[in-house]
Formats: C-alpha cells, sequence, structure tokens
C-alpha cells in the first residue's frame, strides 16, 4: 500500500500537467480569444505544454 | 562547606576560606559564579519567578473570536466554490480574500494546536479540534500533521536535526522568500516533504494517522482541481485555491517561521532562539511574530496577547539577554 502511494505521488506533477495545466491553459486561451496553433485545439495546446511541464518536474524535481 | 568564592558577611575567616590577600588578588571576580548570561542563579529565579507572575496574567481569556474567524472563513471560502460555478463571484476578489482565509487560518489552527481554545477533558475541547481541523484545509495541512510538528518544533528549536522549520533557514529575507517555494517542490527536502519523512521515523499511532490524512486531504485537494479543471472551471479554482494555497504557504512560512527564528544556528537557549524585530507590514500582517519570543516562552499565553504581555516582560527579557531594543 505504502509503494502504492509512494509511486502515485512520484509520478503527480505528470498527473498535475494532464489534469489541471492543460485546461488552465485552455480556458485562458478561451478567455483571451486565443486559437491554438497548425489547427490545434485549446486544450490539445495546453495538453502539448502541461505534459512535458509534468514528466520534466518529475524527473527534475522542480517545477521551474 | 563553605564555598571559596562567597565572601562571608561577618568579616570572620573560615578554615577553608582564601586568606583576604588572596581574594585581592582575584580583581573583580564575583561574589557568586556568574552563568554565560552573566546572572548568578539566585538572579536567574528571580527574574524567572517574575516572569511567570506575569505570564500567568496574560494566559486564556476570551477565545471564541479564533473559533469564529476560523468557521466563519471557512464557510465563506467554501462557499466560493458553487459561487464560481454559476458565475455568482468577483473573482479577483475572492482570490484575496482566499488568500488571507489560507494564512491566516494558520493562526487559528495555531491556538488549537496549543490547546489554547480549550485543553484535553474540558468542556469545549471538541471546539478546539474542530478549529484546529478546519482552519488548515485551504493550505491543504492537515491539523494532525500540523500539531505534531509545530510541537516538534517548540521541542527542538533550531536543533538542526530535530527541527522540523530548520529547512526554512536562510541568510536573507530574499533567499528566505526563495526557500518558502523552492522547498516546496516535488523534489525538495522541506517543508511538507520533511514532515514527511519526520512522521515516517516517528512511526507512532499518531505520526501513521497524520500521515494518512495528508495523503487523502492531498487528493482530495487534486480530486478538486483536475475536476474543476476539465469542467470548464480552472481559472475559478486556481485563483479560489491553488494560487491562495502557495501564498498562504509562503506567506506563514516567511512570517512564521524564518523572521522570527533566524539566525537559528546555534540558537538553541530558551532566551535566544527566537528574536524580537519590527515588521516592516506592522503587527496584523505579520501576525504578532515580532514578539514569538512570548509564545515560545509561554505557548499558553494567545496570539493576541503576546503584544501586551511583551510590554510587561520587557525590562525581564532584556536582563535575560534578549535584544529588546528593535520593540
Amino acid at each position: 500500500m505504502q509503494s502504492v502511494v509512494k509511486q502515485m505521488f512520484h509520478w503527480m506533477p505528470l498527473v498535475f500537467g494532464i489534469g489541471f495545466i492543460a485546461p488552465l491553459i485552455a480556458q485562458i486561451m478561451a478567455v483571451w480569444q486565443i486559437g491554438g496553433p497548425f489547427g490545434l485545439s485549446r486544450i490539445a495546446v495546453g495538453l502539448v505544454i502541461g505534459v512535458p511541464w509534468g514528466w520534466q518536474t518529475v524527473i527534475r524535481g522542480r517545477w521551474i | 562547606m563553605m564555598r571559596k568564592d562567597i565572601v562571608p558577611g561577618d568579616g570572620a575567616i573560615a578554615p577553608d576560606m582564601p586568606r583576604p590577600d588572596a581574594l585581592l588578588l582575584a580583581g573583580d571576580r564575583p561574589a557568586l559564579p556568574l552563568g554565560p548570561d552573566g546572572l548568578d542563579r539566585y538572579t536567574r529565579r528571580d527574574l524567572r519567578r517574575e516572569e511567570m507572575v506575569i505570564a500567568q496574567r496574560f494566559h486564556g481569556g476570551a477565545m471564541w473570536p479564533y473559533a469564529v474567524a476560523a468557521f466563519g472563513c471557512f464557510a465563506v471560502w467554501v462557499a466560493f466554490f458553487p459561487l464560481a460555478v454559476m458565475g455568482m463571484l468577483n473573482l479577483p476578489l475572492a482570490c484575496v480574500l482566499s488568500c488571507i482565509f489560507a494564512t491566516g487560518g494558520y493562526v487559528t489552527s495555531h491556538e488549537a494546536m496549543h490547546s489554547n481554545i480549550a485543553r484535553p477533558g474540558e468542556r469545549l475541547r471538541w471546539l478546539n479540534e474542530a478549529v484546529g481541523a478546519v482552519s488548515t484545509i485551504p493550505i491543504v495541512f492537515p491539523f494532525s500533521m500540523a500539531r505534531l510538528m509545530h510541537l516538534e518544533h517548540h521541542y527542538h528549536c533550531n536543533d538542526p536535526s530535530k527541527d522540523p522549520d530548520y529547512t526554512d533557514e536562510a541568510p536573507n529575507a530574499i533567499m528566505a522568500i526563495y526557500k518558502t517555494w523552492y522547498n516546496r517542490q516535488p523534489g525538495g527536502d522541506g517543508s511538507i516533504h520533511h514532515y514527511k519523512r519526520i512522521l515516517t521515523e516517528m512511526g507512532t499511532p499518531e505520526a501513521r494517522r497524520a500521515l494518512a490524512e495528508t495523503m487523502v486531504l492531498q487528493l482530495v485537494f487534486m480530486g478538486v482541481l483536475f475536476g474543476m479543471a476539465w469542467r470548464g472551471y480552472a481559472i475559478e479554482v486556481a485563483l479560489i485555491w491553488w494560487l491562495p494555497r502557495h501564498i498562504g504557504l509562503s506567506y506563514i512560512r516567511f512570517f512564521l517561521s524564518w523572521a522570527p527564528h533566524h539566525p537559528r544556528q546555534g540558537k538553541i537557549g530558551r532566551y535566544e532562539n527566537t528574536h524580537v524585530f519590527k515588521s516592516r507590514l506592522g503587527h496584523v500582517l505579520s501576525m504578532g511574530m515580532q514578539y514569538h519570543v512570548i509564545h515560545h516562552l509561554y505557548p499558553g499565553i494567545p496570539n493576541h496577547r503576546t503584544k501586551p504581555a511583551y510590554a510587561a516582560m520587557r525590562d525581564i527579557l532584556k536582563a535575560r539577554g534578549v535584544d529588546v531594543s528593535p520593540l
């Protein structure tokens, strides 16, 4: 149980990138009426930013 | 047996007393041995008695405002969520208020940590526990963990290996603010990461419960963030909970941990583990931390009475070697 919880929190930045950062970026783009480049939807742009950002945080241990 | 370092009052010379010329050679040697604070033990004892008499006057008093503030602010903050979904919320104002609730919640919780609202066995003990429980939810810091870690801080104040808050130490204010953020990073070893490690090492039932509650509260926090964000309310939940939590935690770490204890290194004595300082933000915005020395000497004195208690105790603190010049 303890190792499962540890693993879950280890990957939490990636989940945070998908679960929070991606929709946050999409909503901010919608408020400012910015469309996605190359025909991408706003949520796709959010995921393109949120997933790698969360991934690098898992690896580096720091958001910035 | 008569002590050699005490000059008898009647002028008699005891058999084991040094001769008067030997006393003269001793020069300025004091009549009684002095401690590192320059005081003999009788003076220290008298000062301590005076200090305790004064402290007694400031214990207790009306604590219901803390309960009203805790429940009132929590209720308003919880109401922000449905109001945001219904589009009936002024988000910038709600964000500012949420920051105040997140930060101020630690003050009300802090009184509960020291059982200042009601002690174990008292009729209103449930209120003490309830105030503590709701106050720190906005910063996602369960009361069980907050209390255990804060009491450890009091027991081992400024001990690098035992004080849970020692990781907040920084050489200056700018670095301290930076560290409040850095310590919260997923790979960091400060803040809640440090607390989790200490609780795991403690291994007591209370520590295990605190760890479990921390996990549950963090998962609830993430669940609310993700749920609201994917339903189109990411900005709302960011301004009501995510951002106020970060601002509150940094503010709390800076004003309640770094500012009153800096510099921590080697300062573990009763009268040196905190320092008196004048805050540029004033008494209320620095949450009374200018007088944190009173809190560490007498945690039973509620936050709002530390300022008058300090004024009454200032001369004694000065005699005990506390630098009271800032205030």
